[in-house]
């Protein structure tokens, strides 16, 4: 078995070969920290693997203290993270200038953040539980589904048979703005085949600020429990069976200073935000090991049920989503090993409830699909080529062809390219809430009825090439990095905001594009002080009633650079600085609403994130950061903050940081 | 940005140039088992003088990078010692052995990881 390790292949197929066989996935894991720790670094790019990956590991995920998947990417150029609006305080990410929607976020494999929770989903993760997470962009395997267009973001959640896993891990945060967390890992490895984690998280924002004097809430107070337990068995004859559960309970309240819940949305009583989730999940994977070498079978299985109830002003959005999963993956190889087939079938069923302004919208979505992916893995040449072909009970038969190859010419260059075609339903309320925090009018232009929403599904083609080159400088290591991707969207559900009294949805008609490009340079610059250095740009344009438009609040340019060291006693010191350039603003109402103020550039803005921590005999560690320490802010992010009833209202039109200053301190504390 | 990076480039090249002189590599057997004996052994080696420390797990050879100026293989030898581990060179105290976790305990036990 050691020996395929070693296989240039082996990293990427272990990336999906995780799912169905857990005892493989045991020894990769430990391949992958390998890795880590004889660099050093918290952020690895393999140069091994077919698609080029970025490994996140614990230790960059240590460098924010970040509380929540979407905060953990703070220090991570290739995701960009900004506030969806003034009110619900959530975060959206993006790649390749493409909202989060398209990533595709995957929890050990298994399609986890998505559907209505594409935004709010990232806070359902809590950054403790997380052991590292894989970062690709452009379309990934068909394997795990047709629907990433910009990339994929897979999550891998500490494994309570690992050796190294603490039984007990704690972790305690208070923020000055008002945030209290909780997080605790248990750890027990009944025998050497049975093992499990229980995972908890607890976090409460109790603290009502206004720092910018508005009368909104900066963010909502909210309470928020996650519960998860998981099990892994490791059978005879090389059977192995692992399941979960998960649940997870949100409750959010903001909107105006005096806001209470209950409140009658009429115009004179404080304008509110209310969001309450319930969300439950269950999912097994199901493996075996077959007599013929590098042979598996592997089945996964997921379950989500989710509800959220919410109050924007007086208007209600209602949700429900019930989705089943099913992926069945055989894995084999033809003639040598170098020859990799993996083929499969796949089931997904959406059932997607929801009201939103007293209209109604409901559909599921039955999609079967059939699979096959062929790797080679040659001396400098490697490829994945993919091919699936679903059946969608809406809209009919498609297929998903994919490709990626890699190419090292020396020992450290390695050149990759990819393209792919991807196919994904717009949920245009749950992927758009931020637009709710305004008094803009929904409108779904469509003649159509049924579909989903009366609109089609978006189909785009994603390509990209990118270049790596790992150096040694002074005996320290460095490695340097270019990618470009772009993206055309065959069809898109087109979000037009551009009017100020309204956001529209429509099909694409015209051209709608992104194109990304992004360096990075990564180097030791003294014994355990590592910087990183990063530029990118992007260029997303949609056709916006016939007219080709600059994406709005997407900046064009960012600039990146982040700074960690570590003494040899255990002192870590991290510094991160942003520079996030201007973005477009539409034209919005004027003061009083008879005018209309033409479209404009946001100003460009730098970012500064610090922390501090110190770690004792590797059982307990403290922690003390602050956040935005350049003190930068939005003005006003609220638009007719003084008449939330009147049409000036509007909320969703951030392009900067909404809170100030945020120190915050913390403790680990592992128990042996 | 472009010319920040040709600054670093040029001032490591630079300092690169004139350090080379009286660099040498050597490699010796430093006794250990996983690892997060790696991340100690490789850790404790790097005493002034040394630009790069590599122990490899398979064959426990750790490979050195140093300034013979400044440092020598007994000097780092010691501090790779005063970490618990014992080496062709000089051997662990008691003392700093048993300071080691368990799964470290290279005389007795040997680990997985």
């Amino acid at each position: 078995m050691n020996k395929y390790m070693l296989l240039p292949a082996t990293a990427v197929l272990a990336f999906v070969y995780t799912s169905t066989c857990a005892q493989d996935s045991l020894k990769n894991h430990k391949l992958d920290e390998v890795i880590i720790r004889q660099k050093q670094k918290a952020t690895t790019i393999s140069s091994i693997s077919t698609l080029k990956t970025e490994n996140i590991g614990t230790r960059e995920l240590l460098k924010a203290a970040c509380c929540n998947l979407s905060e953990s990417f703070e220090t991570t150029p290739s995701v960009d993270i900004a506030f969806t609006d003034a009110v619900t305080g959530y975060k959206q990410i993006q790649m390749l200038g493409l909202a989060g929607a398209y990533t595709s976020i995957t929890r050990e494999n298994i399609p986890d953040t998505r559907g209505l929770v594409a935004i709010t989903g990232l806070t359902f993760t809590p950054g403790t539980w997380i052991e590292s997470m894989q970062l690709s962009k452009g379309t990934g395997s068909v394997v795990n589904g047709y629907e990433s267009v910009a990339g994929q973001i897979n999550v891998e959640w500490k494994k309570p048979f690992d050796d190294k896993q603490e039984k007990l891990l704690l972790n305690l945060y208070q923020s000055s703005q008002g945030r209290t967390e909780g997080n605790a890992v248990y750890t027990k490895k009944l025998n050497s085949k049975l093992s499990t984690n229980l995972f908890l998280h607890g976090r409460s924002q109790w603290l009502k600020l206004d720092e910018n004097n508005d009368g909104f809430l900066d963010q909502p107070l909210d309470k928020q429990f996650i519960g998860a337990n998981r099990w892994f068995w490791f059978g005879p004859k090389n059977w192995e069976v692992q399941g979960g559960v998960k649940a997870v309970y949100v409750n959010n309240i903001g909107g105006q200073w005096n806001y209470e819940k209950g409140t009658e949305q009429i115009a004179g009583n404080p304008w509110g935000f209310q969001l309450n989730m319930q969300r439950y999940e269950g999912w097994a994977k199901i493996g075996k090991i077959l007599p013929r070498k590098a042979t598996s079978v592997g089945l996964q299985l997921s379950a989500v049920h989710h509800q959220q109830d919410a109050v924007y002003g007086s208007r209600n959005y209602d949700a429900l989503q019930n989705s089943f999963y099913a992926n069945l993956i055989y894995q084999t190889y033809v003639g040598n090993t170098n020859h990799t087939l993996k083929a499969g079938a796949s089931t997904l069923i959406d059932h997607y409830n929801e009201s939103f302004a007293a209209q109604k919208y409901a559909r599921i979505e039955t999609v079967p699909g059939v699979f096959a992916e062929y790797a080679y893995n040659g001396k400098n040449w490697n490829l994945i080529g993919g091919l699936r072909a679903d059946y969608h009970s809406i809209f009919g038969a498609f297929v998903t062809p994919r490709l990626h190859l890699r190419y090292a010419p020396f020992p450290r260059t390695v050149i990759r390219a990819s393209v792919g075609r991807a196919q994904r339903t717009a949920n245009i309320f749950a992927e758009n809430m931020g637009y709710m925090a305004s008094n803009r009018a929904f409108i779904i232009q469509t003649t159509e009825t049924g579909k989903a929403y009366g609109l089609n599904p978006e189909v785009a083609w994603n390509m990209g090439i990118n270049l790596t080159q790992k150096f040694q400088l002074d005996y320290r290591d460095g490695s340097f990095g270019v990618d470009y991707y772009y993206t055309h969207f065959n069809n898109q559900i087109v979000v037009d905001v551009e009017d100020p009294g309204s956001v529209r949805f429509y099909n694409l008609s015209g051209l709608s594009f992104a194109n990304s490009l992004q360096g990075q340079f990564d180097y030791e610059l003294l014994h355990n002080l590592d910087l990183r250095l990063a530029y990118r740009w992007y260029d997303v344009r949609t056709t916006y009633s016939g007219e080709l438009k600059e994406k709005p609040l997407v900046a064009a340019h960012r600039a990146f650079a982040n700074l960690a060291y570590e003494t040899r006693n255990k002192w870590r010191f991290d510094v991160t600085v942003q520079w996030v350039g201007t973005k477009r603003v539409p034209s919005m109402w004027g003061k009083n609403g008879t005018t209309i103020m033409p479209e404009s550039n946001s100003p460009d803005f730098v970012m500064l994130n610090a922390q501090l921590s110190k770690s004792w005999k590797e059982n307990l560690e403290l922690y003390l950061g602050g956040e935005n320490l350049t003190n930068y802010m939005m003005h006003h992010p609220v638009m007719g903050a003084q008449n939330p009833y009147g049409k000036t209202f509007d909320a969703s039109m951030t392009w900067g940081p909404i809170m100030g200053v945020n120190v915050y301190a913390g403790m680990r504390w592992k128990l042996r | 940005m472009k010319s920040i990076i040709i600054f670093i480039f040029s001032a490591l090249l630079s300092s690169a140039a004139l350090a080379q002189s009286d660099i040498k590599t050597d490699s010796f057997k430093v006794d250990g088992n996983c690892n997060m004996c790696k991340k100690r052994i490789e850790e404790a080696a790097y005493v002034k003088g040394v630009k790069r420390a590599e122990w490899n797990e398979a064959t426990h050879m750790l490979t050195v990078i140093y300034r013979s100026s400044k440092t020598d293989e007994k000097t780092i030898s010691q501090s790779v010692a005063k970490a618990g581990h014992s080496s062709d060179f000089t051997t662990a105290a008691e003392k700093d052995y048993n300071n080691l976790p368990d799964c470290c305990h290279y005389k007795t036990n040997t680990c997985s990881h």
